[in-house]
């Protein structure tokens, strides 16, 4: 599979702040990869050296096969590119503004028509005929991403697109991304673990500007992540967290929601071994005992988060 | 269709759509119609304030070639300073609100992003300034009776070759400077060293310098035999302008 972003010792300082440290980066054909990081880390400064917007100190970066650093038309008409505070011309109609871009890429009317009218209605703004200087931040994000697959780009850059929508928005937007997967590569920059975890196959943490992870979602869970059991009982439940504490393989125990009980383990099989007996010894009923499931959040927590 | 023409179309569009259809054409329009006025009335209306001070000391009446002066002045003045207020932010204003960046990662390079500004704002200035001179010389003509073409033509087309100058000049400063306010100051510190190297004649006589002079000469019905010089070195600067301009958007990071 050839690599739709390709970043070698891509580093990026303005001044004596080093904004990016020599990122090793491949982003695969056809996948959607999330790219995560803490506000700060880079995402956004990795995006504008992608989009040939701001130039690398040092290293190089290639978008489908083309030095991004000197990008051509050839690369700009196969991209799409969605900012992380989209501006427009609040003096055009949704409409209007989606002809302007469409015509950059030198689109056909008919094809323009066509496929602004499907964009206007996976934005939610069919029909709006106010001029863009009225509209909420979330319209204007959606109205970001409608112009972004104007031209049904091969590569779509999206910095936070979800930052500004609501739950719904949110819902269609993530929705939409996940329909784009084998057709489209969506590089997708975020700080919202959530939104990665559902739609992104391959994800890349950034801290401070350098990479602290690179791997498929399931593979990072499964390297940086330690299991996890969720215990619920019938009575007891406070004693049993303390007589949980002191097994060998328990390395944390803490209560969850209703009543529950979490317990981080170094031994899975000893500790579905052990569990049920020892509730039973308590004289308490065992009502749910399973394997939890390791978030990404608490993998990116675990990768970045234990300086802060 | 080309990105550049789509992005003239969007520059043509937003003159008419925004403020800037109102601001430069409200000022150019204002001082066509008041030019005859004022020269045909400021006898009288000199005369009435000043009433036995003047010490029985008559006013001329005003002539066509009067109302041009003014016009002519007034362009080279004020117009002038609202041009260079106004194309402080011509680059800038869409590197600062964010708007460039949607534009310049779809294929439409940074050179063609400044160049259209630049022209399609000089055909702006050009359509006012020959509006304007139309409106001047027909209102000569009511008020005085006498309008001669020639003057108020040929002041108001070389008075038009340092407009375009100007635009050039703030579409470098634009690029140059991320402040609109910056570069409409810089502009104006320009326009001051303009002024100042006006007064050295060889210089007056070859570059932009000179030309609201000559454009005033012209209006005053005189005749200006070394017209060329000055027109081609502004023209050529301007297109110099407008290339460093490109070239420094070019580099810039966005």
């Amino acid at each position: 599979m050839s690599a739709a972003i390709r970043a070698t010792g891509l580093t990026k300082s303005y001044g004596s702040k080093l904004v990016l440290d020599s990122l090793d980066l491949e982003v695969d054909e056809g996948s959607i990869f999330g790219f995560l990081g803490p506000n700060g880390a880079g995402k956004t400064t990795t995006l504008r050296l992608t989009t040939g917007l701001a130039r690398a100190t040092s290293g190089s970066i290639e978008v489908l096969g083309h030095n991004a650093q000197a990008p051509g038309n050839d690369v700009r008409s196969a991209i799409g590119f969605l900012p992380d505070v989209p501006a427009f011309y609040e003096w055009m109609t949704a409409p209007e503004f989606l002809f302007f871009v469409g015509g950059l890429f030198g689109m056909a009317r008919t094809t323009l028509q066509e496929r602004s009218d499907m964009l206007l209605d996976l934005a939610g703004l069919t029909g709006v005929t106010t001029r863009i200087g009225g509209y909420s931040r979330g319209m204007k994000q959606r109205l970001g991403i409608a112009q972004a697959l104007i031209n049904a780009p091969r590569l779509l850059l999206l910095d936070e697109p979800t930052s500004a929508l609501d739950p719904m928005g949110r819902k269609d937007v993530l929705d939409m991304v996940a329909s784009l997967r084998g057709r489209t590569t969506v590089f997708f920059s975020t700080h919202i673990l959530s939104d990665v975890e559902r739609v992104c196959d391959t994800v890349a943490i950034l801290d401070k500007g350098c990479l602290v992870a690179h791997a498929p979602i399931d593979e990072l869970k499964a390297r940086y992540g330690k299991e996890k059991v969720v215990v619920e009982v019938t009575d007891h439940a406070d004693d049993l967290a303390a007589a949980f504490a002191q097994r060998a393989w328990a390395t944390a125990v803490a209560r969850g929601a209703l009543g529950s009980i979490e317990i981080t383990v170094t031994d899975l099989v000893a500790a579905r071994h052990d569990i049920p007996a020892i509730v039973a010894a308590r004289g308490s009923g065992l009502a749910r005992l399973e394997a939890g499931e390791i978030s990404l959040e608490e993998v990116f927590v675990e990768l970045v988060g234990g300086e802060r | 269709m080309n990105a550049a023409l789509v992005f003239a179309r969007k520059e043509a569009v937003e003159i008419v759509r925004t403020w800037r259809i109102w601001v430069l054409p409200a000022i150019i329009l204002f001082f066509a119609i008041t030019a005859p006025l004022l020269a045909r009335f400021t006898p009288e209306i000199v005369g009435a304030v000043a009433g036995d001070q003047l010490g029985g000391i008559s006013l001329p009446p005003g002539t066509s070639l009067d109302a041009y002066g003014q016009w002519i002045k007034n362009l080279s003045q004020i117009t002038l300073f609202a041009l260079i207020i106004i194309y402080g932010g011509i680059i800038s204003s869409e590197t600062s609100s964010g708007t460039a960046i949607l534009v310049l990662t779809k294929p439409m390079s940074r050179v063609a992003f400044v160049v259209v500004k630049a022209v399609i704002h000089s055909l702006f200035l050009a359509v006012l300034a020959l509006v304007g001179a139309l409106v001047a010389w027909a209102l000569t003509a009511a008020v005085f009776g006498d309008a001669p073409a020639g003057p108020v033509w040929s002041s108001t087309l070389v008075w038009l070759v340092l407009g375009v100058f100007s635009i050039a000049l703030m579409t470098f400063f634009s690029a140059l400077i991320p402040s609109a306010a910056g570069a409409a100051g810089a502009g104006m510190g320009a326009f001051v060293l303009l002024a100042i190297a006006a007064l050295w004649k060889p210089l007056s006589d070859h570059s932009p310098a000179g030309l609201a002079g000559q454009a005033a000469a012209l209006a005053a019905g005189k005749a200006v035999p070394d017209l060329l010089w000055p027109v081609v070195v502004s023209l050529g600067a301007a297109v110099a302008f407008v290339a460093a301009a490109a070239l420094l958007f070019r580099r810039r990071e966005l």
